[in-house]
């Protein structure tokens, strides 16, 4: 059973301090010394002793108990032993740092290569408290550049050479590489002269000799390191000194991380064990040689195995070792740990769980929605551990009598008294029913209403995992509501869903109350509604609020049993019609849904244009011919159909949204059951079917779908003509092709759209997929269209078919055809069919998509990963500050307003005014007695309220002026305006406190009274409600503290990306500029990327009216290069001299105002950095000639240099930036035709300083780049408008405070860090949660190397720990009351109480 | 997947470089603490005064769940009830009864990222 969660822990883990165990500390912990290579003895095969799998270190197998502490395989917890390395080992984790060391010290007498003066620099550095990870990283970068350039050791003098690696496992250190020890050298090399006399052949192989910088040697180089010196390395002496990071004493682990498989007689050992063993045998085969005596060839190999075996026990993936036995790899110690399936991912961060479930899921719009159907078989399985208390206990009885196999049941009872746990499957459950007493525990089965978690992978975002009640039911399915599918995004054409029974009372508040369904309905990406109608209720709630149709009085009523289960109490309102007959309309069964009876308090008040809205101009929007305008006047519908946008998702104007947002989410629960119920039951009597004939075009409609198809054709024919005459006028920054291509898509793309809207107006009205594409339920115009009429032009990343085959698509087309059915244009629509190569098409981009999901789901999935595990331990706290684990502030103030996205109701903006105006007056008419208010007087309401101090000390200042100046113009203006307009006093000014009770209206006829209240009276009621409205709102709308907000941010940006589809998108208006989009792009972003695909800086001209000023500025930043001016370039040999001659083109030069000359061209050419020609070399000859000579010092090679310069001449930059491809003028949309510069390429700093470009008005989409150039600040507001243009282009709407977090991240440390894991590990200290990321190994063995200490206080951390972590319900304690306020009753008197 | 993906250029590590005085020796930056071991911050937290509390008078989302998850846990441990029952048995909703009553005899105890704490009794808290 799960534990409750204890706030006074016995024993609380503070840190995990990292490092390694000495030599001897093994030795301390070791129980003996393994020397035997044998596992088993021969005889009897029983572990041998001294051996790897001796009975002293724990037993693998069932029978056997451990020698040590006498304990079976279950309880011993295992017990280490040692092996003694007669030489000493690198430890291949540890390799690079021993690299480094060496680097740092002299090889001669071990002291840091410092002077005296930079050692104490670097260590008043290193010893500053609180050293943040990332400085120490950087200090020892830098004693490491510093003590690699030292020759000579400042206090032995001892020559120092590179150190570097040799080989997989070798250090070299090349001792006498430097020119300046030259006479030291050939000393060192004259050593070698009398062996040179006895082998001659070496001779050769001298110059290769090198100091060896073998283990040993290192070894006691390391040993004889001060401590202060340790410090320089960033060691800590006292934990982990250099020496340690050799094997010396290798620890041999437990029997039990390494278990035996026995199988049928032989047994099966794991790696590690196989590995110790070859260990032990190079080690016994050493220490026999060292003390018999043994050639020093065959030593230093044993040694090099033994090396290498230590190293493939520690890591078995070594870049450059090849496996020796090839088959299946060895899994070390490392591979054991890395990974998703390793233990830090698979068994640390995320655990299998008991009391789950899995299995296939369906609908039943029956169910609430905030119910799952659990199958009976399934609750027998999973239990709840209910302690008896008096009021239980009878149930609880039931129960266990029941047993197993009976439903409401119970699997096992523990008994309070002696914690003994009895199954019920054996023994006799009617007396254990009988005995049961307050205080024992039944693990009972599950039953209606309890609480459990449902889920569906991949989990994208927190509603993914909601809190729902179970209720038991038959069969094997799940089943839920549909109204639920959208946050799950789930269907049933075969998905599978997870179920977990939370097993504590704590664990069931805490899913319902934070996890509930009820308390998910919005989601908090930007607050719109998630959890709402679909498909068929889209359908059936369209279908029925249709203008014509009634019901008599026993279909209304049937249709209003729909709404419950009997269970509802339904006052029938009065029929729409009264004669000749009785009649209801469909929209009264909404109205009555909204508020079934007189005492529900529901009262909606509603305007919104639906999706059929005719966007006709007219002064009545009501009015609208497909009842496209939805009005709800309390609660009752006036006008207007329902479709998805008043029912569906993703809509703030959404019917359940107003009621969850004026009555609370159990409402808006409510109205959805009774909605769903009403479609289902409704729409299953009167049916919705699709047929053949719903996908047969008419005859107009085909002759119509021709026509346009031909005149589309006809078009094209004549493009294609026209551009290979070249009459086609190039569009701006595109060659022929490109523009051809961009007319004939274009024209292509209007025949689909165009043929889409005949199908609209043409195809019957009860046609169903019509149906369904206008109130939105499923499918659109272009699905429709594609059925009946055409499927249009068939699209491969963003262009048509291109050429499969030899200049065609396909052999059924002549060469280099443009014709549209020759790129995929299907002009058959699916009901007519498609023609052999049209099908081909369809297939080709159909492929495409297919690929472009796939490819998109595990792009978006690491990305994900990355966003939460950067943003995962940000909250806000009590003082509203948004900071991470370790308390550095992130925000200071969450989104700087600290409002939550998931509670605003507008745009951004906390509360609607106007729509809670108009409901409040609606929801309170006037009556006799109230008080009817004139302008001044509301505002005088309103102005009093505000200076409250329940607003003034809750409320900003922006939303208080906000509150005001609505209250001005649109009450009080509003209402002065309609009196001014009839002739009576505006009544806008206060006339002072004498006349104040006076009526100023008394002279005014009452029918103008009238009609000016009639169109709008305030009373003081209404006020006073519109006001607590909006200051109610706006106090629920702030963020609370201890929100996940980094979690919730991480979600909202990594979702929505799995829904961007096409990669790439044309920039608006201009042809040809791409900018990526989608993935690919928000990835650039969060990646930091240096390079990015298209970086593009958008610039504001000085003269931004005139084309010719703005070509002036294009030449200026366009790179022309002397190719592009030169008429021609020309090599001349001479008797006396050989030049090459250049001619330009100075009629070209003028036309292009290129603003050059003959001079600066030849300057240019002579100061070409990589070609070194020198302005003397290049002689001007006016008007247009250029000479530039050669010089060469071998006159034969002349020639070859003149060639080679004529080559490189025309690519010389003569004028513009070089970092910049090209740049398109540009005409801003809706701006009057003002010009702006959009250029291609880097070099914002030089762009903003061109002359003509205004420097303050330039942006780029390169992050990196504006912070370099304009600083972090401009960095971090680049990363926030970017991420919003790529979600707006894709339709996406993100809440901005999401965005403004991630901006903010990756900037708050003065430098922009990418959500990598480079950028990552520098803006996390935590080894734990890095370690759980990615590197896993590399990180850990840092921190044993430099003695880390990981303070658990992250998400990842705690996870990792199983301990609870201080967000959402872990920032705050709960205490007991103390004594004194103890309002525990006193026990009340018995009868029999003396 | 984890793609390889080259690490980017390490930036020059940017260290504050030490004054010197004319003999070379080192002139100690003021803002900078001497040469020392890293003290221990992790003191107890203090307490607020109940006057000078600073935080929402609301009781939070996690707060609400949070109590009535003790107090649920309580309750279906047989603690004694603080409400009158009206036939209902789930330890839940009883606990939702005493909180909607303010008779859970809890305290909740916000901790600032100052190192202080603020006690908030759950019957004084606003219920949203």
């Amino acid at each position: 059973m799960k534990e409750q969660v204890l706030e006074q822990a016995p024993k609380k883990i503070k840190q995990i301090q990292f490092g390694v165990l000495s030599p001897q500390e093994i030795v301390n912990v070791s129980e003996f010394e393994v020397t035997q290579r044998d596992l088993y003895t021969v005889q009897d095969r029983q572990p041998v002793k001294y051996g790897m799998l001796d009975l002293r270190l724990g037993t693998s197998d069932k029978i056997a108990s451990c020698e040590t502490c006498g304990l079976k395989q279950q309880d011993c917890i295992g017990h280490f032993a040692h092996i003694r390395l007669c030489l000493p080992v690198f430890h291949i984790g540890y390799f690079r740092a021993a690299i480094v060391i060496l680097q740092n010290i002299c090889k001669t007498c071990s002291r840091v290569l410092l002077s005296e003066k930079d050692r104490r620099t670097y260590l008043r550095k290193l010893r500053a408290p609180n050293l943040e990870n990332l400085t120490r990283k950087n200090v020892c970068k830098a004693i490491n550049d510093k003590c690699k350039k030292v020759i000579h050791c400042p206090y032995c003098e001892g020559i120092n050479g590179t150190v570097k690696k040799a080989g997989a496992l070798r250090i070299v250190h090349e001792k006498f590489r430097s020119k300046k020890v030259a006479d030291e050298y050939e000393k060192f090399k004259s050593t070698f002269s009398h062996a040179l006399e006895a082998a001659p052949e070496m001779k050769a192989h001298i110059s290769k000799a090198q100091e060896d910088m073998n283990p040993l040697r290192v070894l006691n180089l390391f040993k004889a390191i001060t401590d202060e010196d340790c410090e320089l390395l960033g060691m800590n002496p006292d934990l982990g000194r250099p020496e340690m990071y050799l094997w010396q004493n290798i620890s041999v682990p437990p029997v039990c991380i390494r278990p035996s498989v026995q199988q049928d007689g032989a047994s099966n050992e794991d790696d590690i064990t196989v590995k110790l063993t070859e260990v032990i045998f190079t080690n016994a085969h050493m220490q026999a040689g060292l003390n018999q005596g043994i050639a020093i060839l065959n030593l230093m190999d044993l040694w090099d195995f033994l090396q290498l075996s230590v190293a493939m026990y520690i890591n078995s993936e070594l870049p450059g070792v090849s496996n020796l036995q090839p088959g299946k790899p060895v899994r070390g110690f490392c591979q054991r740990l890395k990974g998703k399936q390793g233990r830090f991912r698979g068994n640390l961060s995320g655990k299998r769980v008991d009391f789950s479930g899995r299995t296939v899921i369906s609908p039943d719009p029956n169910l609430r929605i905030d119910q799952v159907a659990v199958p009976e078989l399934v609750a027998k399985n999973l239990t709840y551990p209910e302690r008896v208390t008096s009021h239980n206990i009878e149930r609880l009885r039931q129960a266990i009598a029941n047993g197993t196999e009976i439903h409401p049941g119970a699997n096992y009872v523990t008994l309070g008294s002696n914690n003994m746990k009895k199954s019920l499957k054996f023994g006799n459950r009617a007396q254990i029913a009988g005995e049961i007493q307050v205080g024992d525990v039944v693990e009972r089965h599950l039953n209606d209403g309890d609480v459990v978690l449902f889920n569906r992978q991949p989990s994208l975002h927190k509603l993914s995992i909601m809190a729902h009640y179970a209720k038991i039911r038959p069969w094997r399915t799940f089943r839920f509501n549909e109204c639920v599918c959208n946050p799950y995004n789930a269907d049933f054409d075969g998905d599978e869903m997870n179920l977990h029974v939370p097993q504590t009372e704590e664990a069931r508040t805490e899913a319902i109350e934070l996890m509930g369904v009820k308390n998910n309905l919005v989601t908090p990406r930007n607050g719109t509604p998630l959890i709402a109608a679909i498909q068929d209720f889209i359908t059936a709630s369209y279908l029925i609020t249709q203008k014509d149709l009634f019901f008599d009085r026993s279909q209304f009523v049937q249709i209003c049993s729909y709404l419950g289960d009997a269970e509802l109490k339904i006052d029938i309102p009065p029929p729409a019609i009264l004669k000749p007959a009785q009649r209801w309309t469909g929209k009264q069964i909404i109205s009555v849904l909204l508020k079934p009876n007189k005492e529900s308090k529901v009262l909606v008040n509603l305007e919104a244009k639906t999706r059929s809205y005719d966007k006709v101009k007219r002064p009545v929007m009501d009015m609208c011919r497909n009842d496209g305008y939805l009005v709800i006047h309390n609660s009752e519908i006036m006008c207007g159909v329902l479709d998805k946008s008043i029912v569906g998702d993703g809509n703030k104007s959404s019917l359940f949204y107003i009621v969850m947002r004026d009555y609370g989410s159990i409402e808006a629960a409510k109205c959805m059951n009774r909605l769903a119920k009403l479609c289902a039951r409704w729409l299953g009597t009167v049916g919705f079917s699709i047929g053949i004939n719903d996908v047969q075009p008419g005859e107009i409609l085909a002759s119509k779908k021709d026509e346009l198809v031909k005149n589309a054709y006809a078009h094209c024919d004549d493009l294609i003509h026209r551009s290979l005459n070249g009459q086609l006028e190039n569009q701006p920054g595109c060659d022929i092709e490109q523009t051809l291509e961009a007319l004939i898509s274009g024209e292509l793309s209007q025949v689909r759209d165009k043929v889409g809207d005949i199908c609209l107006t043409e195809l019957n009205k009860y046609n169903s997929p019509l149906i369904m594409a206008t109130c939105g339920s499923k499918g659109s115009k272009i699905n429709v269209s594609q059925m009946v009429a055409c499927v249009g032009q068939q699209i491969i990343s963003g262009k048509r078919i291109p050429n499969g085959f030899q200049d065609r698509s396909l052999p059924h087309f002549l060469k280099n055809s443009k014709v549209p059915p020759a790129k995929g244009f299907v002009r058959n629509s699916f009901y007519s069919g498609l023609t052999p190569t049209e099908f081909f098409f369809h297939a080709v981009s159909g492929r495409e998509g297919l690929v472009d999901t796939a490819v998109k789901t595990a792009e978006t999935g690491y990305m994900q990963r990355r966003l939460m595990k950067a943003l995962e331990d940000l909250t806000t706290h009590y003082d509203l500050s948004v900071r991470n684990s370790v308390g550095a502030i992130i925000q200071f103030t969450y989104g700087s307003d600290g409002l939550d996205p998931a509670v605003l109701e507008g745009n951004g903006i906390p509360v609607l005014f106007d729509r809670n105006f108009v409901s409040t007056l609606h929801m309170l008419p006037p009556t006799e007695d109230d008080k009817k208010l004139l302008p001044w007087q509301i505002n005088e309401y309103a102005e009093k309220e505000v200076a409250s101090s329940r607003w003034a000390k809750n409320c900003s200042k922006e939303f208080i002026l906000a509150v005001v100046t609505f209250v001005k113009t649109h009450i009080a203006g509003k209402l002065k305006i309609i009196r001014e307009a009839y002739g009576m006093m505006s009544g806008e000014h206060n006339p002072g406190e004498e006349y104040e009770d006076m009526d100023i209206d008394e002279e005014e006829p009452e029918e103008v009274k009238r009609i000016v209240n009639n169109k709008l009276t305030v009373t003081e009621r209404q006020m006073e409600r519109f006001m607590y409205v909006c200051w109610d709102k706006f106090m629920k709308a702030k963020i609370e503290p201890a929100s996940a907000v980094g979690a919730v941010g991480a979600q909202s940006i990594g979702e929505p990306g799995t829904q961007m589809t096409l990669k790439t998108f044309h920039f608006a208006g201009v042809a040809s500029m791409n900018i990526t989009l989608g993935v690919p792009r928000i990835r650039e972003i969060i990646n930091a990327a240096k390079a990015i695909a298209t970086p593009i800086i958008t610039t504001r001209l000085v003269n931004n009216t005139d084309v010719k000023a703005a070509r002036i500025v294009k030449g200026r930043i366009e790179k022309t290069m002397l190719g592009d001016i030169a008429e021609f370039i020309e090599e001349v040999y001479k008797p006396d001299e050989c030049y090459i001659g250049v001619r330009l083109d100075m009629e070209a030069i003028r036309r292009l105002q290129l603003e050059t000359d003959l001079d600066e061209v030849a300057k240019a050419i002579g100061l070409e950095p990589k070609l070194k020609i020198g302005t003397n070399n290049v002689q001007s000859h006016k008007p247009d000639r250029l000479r530039i000579y050669v010089q060469s010092k071998d006159p034969a090679g002349l020639y070859y240099s003149i060639k080679k310069l004529k080559r490189a001449l025309p690519e010389i930059i003569i004028k513009g930036l070089p970092q910049v491809n090209r740049a398109v003028i540009n005409e801003i949309q809706g701006s009057g035709g003002k010009k702006e510069l959009l250029v291609e390429g880097y070099g914002l700093r030089e762009l903003m300083n061109t002359e003509g470009v205004v420097g303050t008005q330039t942006r780029s989409n390169h992050v990196m780049e504006v912070w370099k150039v304009l600083g972090i600040e401009a960095a971090r507001r680049t990363i926030l408008d970017e991420i919003k243009s790529v979600m707006d282009s894709h339709g996406l709407t993100i809440d901005p405070r999401h965005v403004m977090l991630l901006g903010d991240i990756m900037t708050s440390k003065g430098e922009v860090l990418g959500i990598t894991r480079f950028g990552i590990a520098k803006m996390k200290d935590s080894v734990m949660m890095l370690a759980s990321f990615e590197k896993t190994t590399d990180h850990l063995f840092e921190a044993a190397l430099y003695s880390k200490k990981d303070a658990i206080e992250g998400v990842s951390e705690c996870i990792i720990m199983g301990i609870p972590m201080s967000i959402g319900t872990g920032l705050f304690k709960l205490i007991k009351r103390d004594s004194a306020h103890d309002r525990i009753p006193p026990r009340r008197r018995l009868l029999f109480d003396p | 997947m984890e793609p390889e993906e080259e690490e980017p250029e390490e930036m020059e590590p940017e260290l504050m470089e030490e004054e010197f005085d004319a003999n070379g020796n080192v002139i100690p930056r003021k803002d900078k603490v001497d040469i020392g071991k890293p003290t221990n911050f992790a003191l107890p937290p203090k307490a607020v005064a109940k006057e000078d509390r600073t935080t929402t008078p609301y009781m939070t989302k996690y707060e609400r769940a949070r109590v009535l998850g003790a107090r649920a846990l309580q309750i279906s441990m047989n603690a004694p009830v603080l409400v009158d029952l009206e036939g209902e048995t789930d330890s839940l909703n009883i606990a939702m009864k005493e909180l909607n009553n303010k008779m859970i005899p809890l305290v909740v105890r916000r901790y600032l990222p100052d190192n202080t704490y603020e006690d908030w009794e759950v019957s004084e808290m606003i219920l949203p």
